[in-house]
């Protein structure tokens, strides 16, 4: 019986090690630094040329669609730095000025060329009874939601 | 008026507070009347959170906007459906229909499953435990019942994005799925708690589980069906947090729903049990909670949503009073029996098992890898799609592998002679399979064998089946009547195959995806676009409002070589209510073989439109399969004849 313990372990230590080595490899391929606009302007020479999920909401100006080509350039912003961005693809619904967005790709110190755009809508407002009359009531929530 | 529903709810907090303590207190005390006061709160625990959600959906049919619930989610021209979708689209709705499913699951448990009498005042103390975190939640945290100051004159209606069919059906069914894992987490507790560690808490709660994971995988499915057809990328799983939340109690579910057999058959991995039916519980509240905040999409922190310390806090508490009880159980719980060989059914279980958990515990990992990476080195880092598929494509094929071995290989050992006759016939069949793939052009590796592994699967159940029925052939029954008796005969085992079944097809499905095509085409009125077989000629764009929408769509005549098979419109709207959000309606064309996917991403001023066309190959057999599933769950489901005399019998003399 004993001898049936140690070949149950080695065969779990197999399937575990490969499991392992499987998500190891797979990581290192796909890691990438998940930064706000802020943290991006602060990192900007660490992070240049390494792939990076950069989120942040659409700014107010700045987005320039061309539907028929399908380009697109906008500006992200939290609140304090800007990251001006540039895409091809097709654009989520959600995407508009105000929007939170999370693109993928990289910044070469002036441009962020995304290769993937996502969009949700802003994070639902909920207005504390009494503080403000929410006209037109808070937006729903994020498409996200099931 | 608008009064009750607030009411209803704080009466229902403390009635929670009271049925998780009553039952304890009264087993402490030795008082049988306060143990059995706790059956009676379960009763009006349900009654009142049936009144607060009553309330909500009259406000909400109602149209009443001064709610501010309401007014957010709802609108003047909103249909009555998606109306009264509306009470679990949002968070304080979804959270009241989470609390009234458990109750209403809770009543049902002390109303029928009585005969459990030892486990229930500990099972009654665990779910409205459970029952008062959420009416807590409900009270002061999240309430349906807010009110506006100001009552405005329409709401602001329900995004586009959530009226869909699929989003209708797929909340409802997920949260079933979730809520309805916290019944054998609750029997599990309490089978801890009273050291009545047989297999007597996996039998009272088997269709509960069954029922939950069915759940579970229908709202996995509805979630992949709106995205494919409403979020309009061509994709049906993006690896979303949010998706991923939904994806790994499903896979625990999994590991839990087969390993239990292997403690009612053998008698062994209890503890394995009692862990995972906790980790599958945890994981439904994770999962719940994740959906509400969508918390790990944005780059913000935790603590920003006001409920994620809430839900952290509750996870950590139930995990910590688990295995803190499992850990003082820990010498109640030696098995009784020992593997007796790596080549047996009960290793092949074993490995469904450690495959579905690491599957499981990759895709935690990858969702939390950003807060984890914060914690320890201060930035950052995320990990993307190529992480999860290479991670889970091999776990994938390696599971389907083991589906087919299963019904190989016998219980304790299997015979070299035994194992190489029911090897022979499948094993033939998958190469000739896979000569057959390789000699009409698959070239695709991994496409190549997880076809092949499809083929050897199905080969194995159906031989399964065949004899099976050949038995009761030769005992003079005709081989269809033996085939339909002999499912009649074991609807666990027959049943769980037609899962596996299906489970293959969806597989299928997913592997047809390594071959999909796509292109990118910004055509003028009267150009055609070529792809794979298909011609598609843009005949222009035509504009025209309905009750709801400004509609905009472009017409595409579609060719497959010079015959005219389709004329499909996908479209860009405007909803009345979010004039500032186009939603694009793709159009899809479904055929057994392949779907025909059309986006419109733009459209010029001149009627120039850009398309996305896409051709998903065997995407219909992602359906066919999650339908297979579904009979097979229903079979695995229906009771058998004199089960549950035999199961009520047993527990009645042991009870008594």
């Amino acid at each position: 019986m004993n001898r049936m313990r140690r070949k149950l372990l080695i065969a779990v230590a197999v399937f575990v090690l490969a499991g392992g080595y499987l998500a190891y490899s797979g990581a290192r391929s796909s890691l990438a630094y998940y930064l706000t606009v802020s943290e991006l302007h602060d990192r900007v020479g660490t992070v240049r040329d390494s792939d990076i999920r950069l989120g942040g909401k659409v700014a107010a100006a700045g987005v320039q669609w061309d539907q028929v080509r399908g380009s697109l350039q906008f500006i992200v912003t939290d609140g304090t730095h800007t990251v001006p961005v540039r895409y091809r693809g097709v654009v989520p619904d959600a995407f508009k000025p105000g929007a939170d967005v999370v693109v993928e790709g990289r910044y070469d110190g002036a441009t962020f060329a995304a290769e993937r755009l996502f969009a949700k809508c802003p994070s639902k407002f909920e207005a504390k009874a009494g503080e403000r009359a929410p006209s037109p009531p808070a937006r729903p929530a994020n498409v996200e939601e099931p | 008026m608008s009064e009750i529903g607030p009411l209803a709810i704080g009466m229902a907090f403390v009635v929670s507070l009271y049925g998780l303590a009553a039952p304890l207190l009264g087993k402490a005390l030795k008082r049988q009347e306060l143990v059995r006061s706790g059956s009676a709160a379960v009763y009006a625990n349900f009654l009142l959170l049936s009144v607060a959600s009553a309330a909500l959906l009259q406000a909400l049919l109602a149209r009443d906007f001064g709610n501010a619930y309401v007014a957010s989610y709802t609108s003047k021209d909103l249909g009555f459906w998606y109306t009264l979708s509306a009470f679990w689209a949002g968070q304080a709705g979804s959270l009241l229909f989470w609390a009234l499913l458990l109750t209403g699951f809770t009543a049902l448990v002390v109303w029928r499953q009585s005969v459990y009498r030892e486990l229930m005042p500990y099972v009654i103390a665990t779910l409205m435990g459970t029952s008062a975190f959420f009416t807590m939640l409900l009270a002061f945290v999240s309430s349906p019942f807010a009110r506006v100051p100001f009552t405005p004159a329409d709401g602001s209606g329900l995004n586009p994005l959530l009226q869909n069919p699929g989003m209708f059906f797929h909340p409802p069914t997920q949260y079933l799925g979730y809520v309805g894992f916290t019944i054998p987490f609750a029997f599990a507790i309490a089978a801890m708690a009273t050291r009545r560690l047989d297999d007597e808490w996996i039998r009272a709660t088997r269709r509960w589980t069954l029922m939950a994971w069915f759940f579970l995988s229908w709202g996995v499915i509805f979630g992949m069906q709106w995205a494919y057809v409403e979020l309009g990328w061509g994709g049906y799983w993006a690896w979303d947090p949010v998706e991923n939340a939904s994806l790994m109690p499903w896979l625990t579910a999994t590991a839990f729903l087969h390993s239990v057999m292997i403690q009612e058959k053998r008698d062994m991995l209890k503890v394995w049990n009692l862990v995972l039916i906790i980790l599958t519980f945890a994981l439904s509240i994770f999962g719940t909670f994740l959906t509400r905040s969508g918390v790990l999409s944005s780059v913000h922190s935790f603590a920003l949503s006001s409920m994620g310390p809430l839900f952290f806090g509750f996870i950590l508490l139930t995990l910590a009073v688990s295995f803190i009880l499992l850990f003082v159980r820990l010498p109640a719980l030696r098995s009784a029996a020992e593997l007796d060989s790596l080549v047996s059914r009960e290793s092949s279980f074993l490995f469904n098992n450690l495959i579905l958990v690491g599957a499981a515990f990759s895709v935690f990992l990858g969702t939390v890898f950003p807060l984890l990476s914060e914690a320890v080195r201060g930035v950052k880092i995320s990990v993307g799609p190529p992480f999860f598929n290479q991670v889970n494509v091999p776990i994938g094929l390696a599971l389907l592998l083991l589906m087919g071995l299963c019904p190989l290989l016998a219980w304790r050992k299997a015979s070299p002679r035994n194992l190489g006759r029911n090897f022979l016939i499948p094993a033939v069949i998958t190469v000739l399979g896979a000569v057959l793939m390789v000699a009409f052009g698959l070239g695709n590796p991994i496409a190549l064998v997880a076809f092949t592994l499809c083929v050897f699967t199905t080969a194995t159940i159906l031989q399964d089946f065949h004899r099976g029925a050949m038995v009761r052939q030769s005992h003079g029954e005709a081989y269809p009547l033996a085939f339909v008796r002999l499912i009649g005969r074991n609807h666990r085992r027959y049943g769980g195959y037609v899962v596996h079944i299906g489970i293959i097809l969806l597989f299928a499905g997913m592997a047809g995806g390594a071959f999909s095509a796509e292109r990118e085409a910004v055509l003028k009125k009267g150009e055609s676009v070529a792809l794979n077989q298909y011609t598609l000629r843009y005949e222009g764009v035509s504009q025209y409002p309905t009750r709801s929408a400004a509609v905009t769509a472009a017409t595409l005549t579609v060719f497959n070589g010079g015959e005219q098979i389709a004329v499909m419109t996908p479209q860009r709207n405007f909803h009345n209510t979010h004039q500032d959000q186009p939603m694009t309606e793709v159009a899809i064309r479904s055929t057994i073989k392949e779907d025909l996917y059309i986006i419109l991403a733009g459209l010029g001023e001149d009627g120039t439109a850009n398309f996305r066309v896409i051709v998903n190959p065997l995407m219909m057999w992602m359906w066919i399969g999650s339908a297979v599933l579904t009979l097979g769950t229903l079979i695995a489901f229906w009771p058998e004849r004199g089960e549950a005399l035999r199961n009520r019998s047993r527990y009645l003399v042991e009870g008594s």
